[in-house]
């Protein structure tokens, strides 16, 4: 009974002190992630709260919220305006395009442009990685700005673009890449000679307000710059965490492989890429999130004449908050709303796509 | 983001030192001034006017915030309810402005207000009140480059000159290296002759007629340039803007501002370049646009606080030696909303730039009421199309119109 009793009391003593040791290691961790979780909260999940309330009002973000009258409630009218079938929903759905087509062109072009970088400055028998290293990762840390109005000057009319390629090709007309609107999908099709007239009258049917002729358009000159540009800063800091990733690989499993006598092809197809896929499925997920958040180079390139095909719909918000002759908070705060769904969605359909087995976990 | 967070901090410190100042001083008015910074020459002058009416006024402590992104951080303070005493409104927010209720009537309080062109006071006005002092403003007329004018043997242009002479020396002057004409995609500039042409975007009983004849004719008149190869829009002229397409010398005339006399001098001092009024329509008629900012008072100020604000503002855009005269003897480029200084500030910036003042008299401000939003994105949509040749001016002028009128529909 002793040897018992002596065996249940010290078992319920380190009972006791693994519950203790759990609720110490709780509050330990808690408070780790607390001031993290406390930002989270503050800066991200009570605004886009906030956003979402005011989202169905009509607060022109003017007026002052401490007054009764600041603002009603209004249902979804902000939403139907914009997004339903209300007054601005061609807007709303030219933005919507234009940002799709240089989320389609950015992100698979800087995702192999950042990988092959990756790739080559990893090779052994390279000389001088580190100025290569700098130098492709130096546009990401320029301000976008910055690297903005350089490109304005590179692709304005009169600018180096046009005189190289004018040295080039004597017969070449200059571009003006800045400001031109035509789609780049559009001029294909001319070169095929398929045109609005030519196509057939079922490109004038009208898709939430725009043409589906419109809709085909493609990316225009001016956005296409744009795309240049982003992809060309962006690469760079995605090369980084590609490397990383490669540097992570273990060199036992290229010498095996090397022994089974794969060539450097197969090594890379059947190695390199698999083992890369977490990395892949976090590369494309930024570049989605951020390149359908684009807002700072659409703000510097864009003028008068090319409002209609670069304005993103990030831009979108910010114009319908701060620029228009009636600010109007609630409804940017509508299509900011609709621009995270769009977003959210876009993220888990890619994670079906690109996700695979280690990214679920 | 570093901007806003560094304005973050600016806006803690003013809070932080104003609070300071009610803490020292007790029996002292503080006044928060906030307006947007422009030129650092604009800047310093702004801190002058403050530093003399503190001299002349011991008993009021002004707290200054000169401000690069004043848009936002005043908007902040309005939605918080916690914003200047003084500050500064433009002609495009006013309307909003003064709906929510942010400014206090100035009718009773601003000094000498017959001498302020009516143009600036019909812009600052809600429902026959006025509500803020015009501080200084700027008009749109015709820069020409003298150089290419004689060059191609074409008169220059005088106060008489008509939309015919100039589509005339358009062509006259059109060459190899050189457009006629550079007419930016902005509504803001077509304008200018549609108000010229008679035009109106609302007539007298309310009814939108911003597509009437005189409103086609003068969209029409400023394609015709792009159409007929005797202009240019500044994007595809090298250049980011109209005054600098003019400057460098892509194009011998345009419609700007009196803003482009600065940026001219210092940019391209080698052009050699005269300033004419908006010609004249062909039914006779002038007009041209005003742009125009005036300092208002907060309707939260109350009592002492709103006296010494209002006395402020006169001191800043009165009579006296540092409101007008003083906008008008610096001479950098706006001109004083007074028309007793036309003459000053013409004498400080050169008599050549006097097309820009005499405009003043039969200026516009454009300004869409409010609940106008969509028809102004509409008509902005308009100009553009018009101006890519995508569309008729008479259809996108419809197209815009019954935008106006289906908002007038829903607001009946």
């Amino acid at each position: 009974m002793s040897a018992d009793s002596r065996f249940s009391s010290s078992s319920a003593a380190k009972a006791t002190t693994q519950a203790q040791q759990q609720r110490a290691d709780a509050i330990a961790g808690l408070t780790f992630v607390g001031p993290a979780m406390l930002a989270l909260i503050v800066f991200l999940i009570l605004p886009l709260l906030v956003a979402l309330y005011f989202s169905f009002t009509n607060w022109s973000g003017t007026r002052p919220l401490d007054q009764p009258d600041a603002y009603e409630v209004v249902g979804f009218k902000n939403y139907q305006r914009w997004v339903i079938d209300g007054r601005r929903v061609d807007d709303f759905y030219r933005a919507v395009r234009n940002t799709v087509y240089y989320v389609l062109g950015v992100v698979p072009i800087q995702t192999v442009i950042a990988l092959l970088l990756a790739v080559i400055v990893n090779q052994r028998w390279l000389r001088g990685k580190s100025f290569y290293r700098t130098a492709f990762y130096f546009p990401s840390i320029t301000s976008s700005i910055v690297v903005s109005f350089i490109f304005l000057f590179l692709f304005s009319a009169g600018g180096p673009i046009n005189a190289v390629l004018s040295l080039l090709s004597p017969a070449y007309e200059p571009v003006a890449w800045t400001t031109n609107n035509d789609g780049v999908l559009h001029l294909l099709l001319e070169t095929v000679g398929i045109t609005e007239d030519s196509a057939g009258a079922w490109v004038e049917i009208e898709i939430m307000d725009l043409e589906i002729w419109d809709w085909i358009a493609g990316p225009s000159v001016a956005m296409s710059t744009i795309m240049a540009l982003a992809i060309w800063t962006t690469s760079g800091t995605l090369m980084v965490i590609y490397l990383s990733a490669l540097q992570g690989i273990p060199s036992s499993v290229y010498e095996a492989a090397e022994v089974d006598g794969a060539s450097n092809w197969a090594q890379f197809r059947h190695i390199t890429l698999p083992l890369l896929k977490p990395t892949t499925f976090f590369v494309v997920t930024l570049g989605l999130i951020g390149t359908f958040q684009v807002f700072d180079q659409i703000y510097v390139l864009q003028n008068d004449q090319t409002g209609r095909t670069t304005t993103s719909v990030a831009y979108l918000v910010y114009a319908t908050a701060f620029e228009s002759s009636s600010p109007n908070l609630a409804e940017a705060s509508a299509i900011a709303i609709v621009l995270f769904v769009i977003i959210f969605v876009a993220t888990i359909l890619q994670r079906r796509f690109v996700g695979g087995d280690r990214a679920e976990d | 983001m570093k901007i806003s967070r560094i304005l973050g901090l600016v806006v803690v410190c003013a809070m932080a030192l104003s609070l300071v100042g009610v803490a020292v001083g007790q029996d002292m008015v503080t006044l928060r001034v906030w307006t947007g910074s422009s030129s650092p020459v604009e800047n310093e002058f702004k801190e002058g006017q403050i530093a003399a009416f503190e001299e002349a006024n011991p008993g009021i402590d002004v707290e200054l915030l000169i401000s690069p992104d004043y848009g936002t951080q005043i908007r902040a303070g309005f939605a918080s309810g916690d914003y200047a005493e003084v500050f500064t409104v433009g002609q495009f927010d006013f309307p909003q402005w003064q709906y929510d209720g942010l400014l206090a009537p100035g009718s009773m309080h601003i000094e000498a207000q017959d001498d302020i062109y009516a143009g600036l006071r019909a812009a600052f006005t809600a429902d026959g009140e006025l509500y803020c002092a015009p501080k200084d403003f700027s008009t749109l007329a015709l820069l020409y480059n003298i150089d290419a004018f004689e060059a191609a043997g074409v008169d220059q242009p005088d106060a008489n000159w008509t939309w015919g002479d100039m589509a005339a020396a358009a062509a006259a002057t059109t060459n190899d290296d050189m457009v006629g004409f550079s007419a930016a995609a902005d509504k803001f500039r077509w304008m200018a002759l549609f108000y010229a042409n008679g035009g109106e975007v609302f007539d007298m009983d309310g009814a939108v007629a911003i597509d009437s004849d005189a409103g086609v004719e003068a969209l029409a008149f400023y394609q015709s340039f792009i159409e007929n190869g005797t202009g240019d829009q500044p994007g595809n002229l090298n250049a980011g803007w109209n005054g600098e397409a003019f400057g460098q010398g892509s194009a011998a005339m345009t419609i700007e501002g009196n803003w482009a006399i600065g940026y001219l001098n210092d940019t391209f001092p080698e052009t050699n370049w005269g300033v004419a009024e908006i010609p004249v329509a062909p039914n006779g008629g002038r007009g041209t646009l005003t742009f125009t900012e005036c300092w208002a008072v907060s309707s939260r100020a109350e009592g002492e606080v709103a006296e010494a604000a209002w006395a402020l503002v006169n001191f800043l855009t009165g009579e006296g030696e540092h409101g007008g005269h003083a906008v008008a003897a610096a001479g950098f480029g706006v001109m004083p909303a007074r028309a007793q200084f036309a003459d000053l500030w013409s004498e400080t910036v050169g008599k050549e730039y006097a097309a820009f003042v005499t405009g003043a008299s039969y200026a516009t401000a454009p300004i869409f009421p409010l609940g106008f939003g969509d028809f102004d994105a509409a008509v902005n949509e308009a100009t553009t199309l018009v101006m890519a040749l995508e569309e008729d001016p008479a259809d996108a002028l419809g197209e815009a119109a019954d935008v106006a009128r289906e908002i007038q529909a829903e607001m009946e």
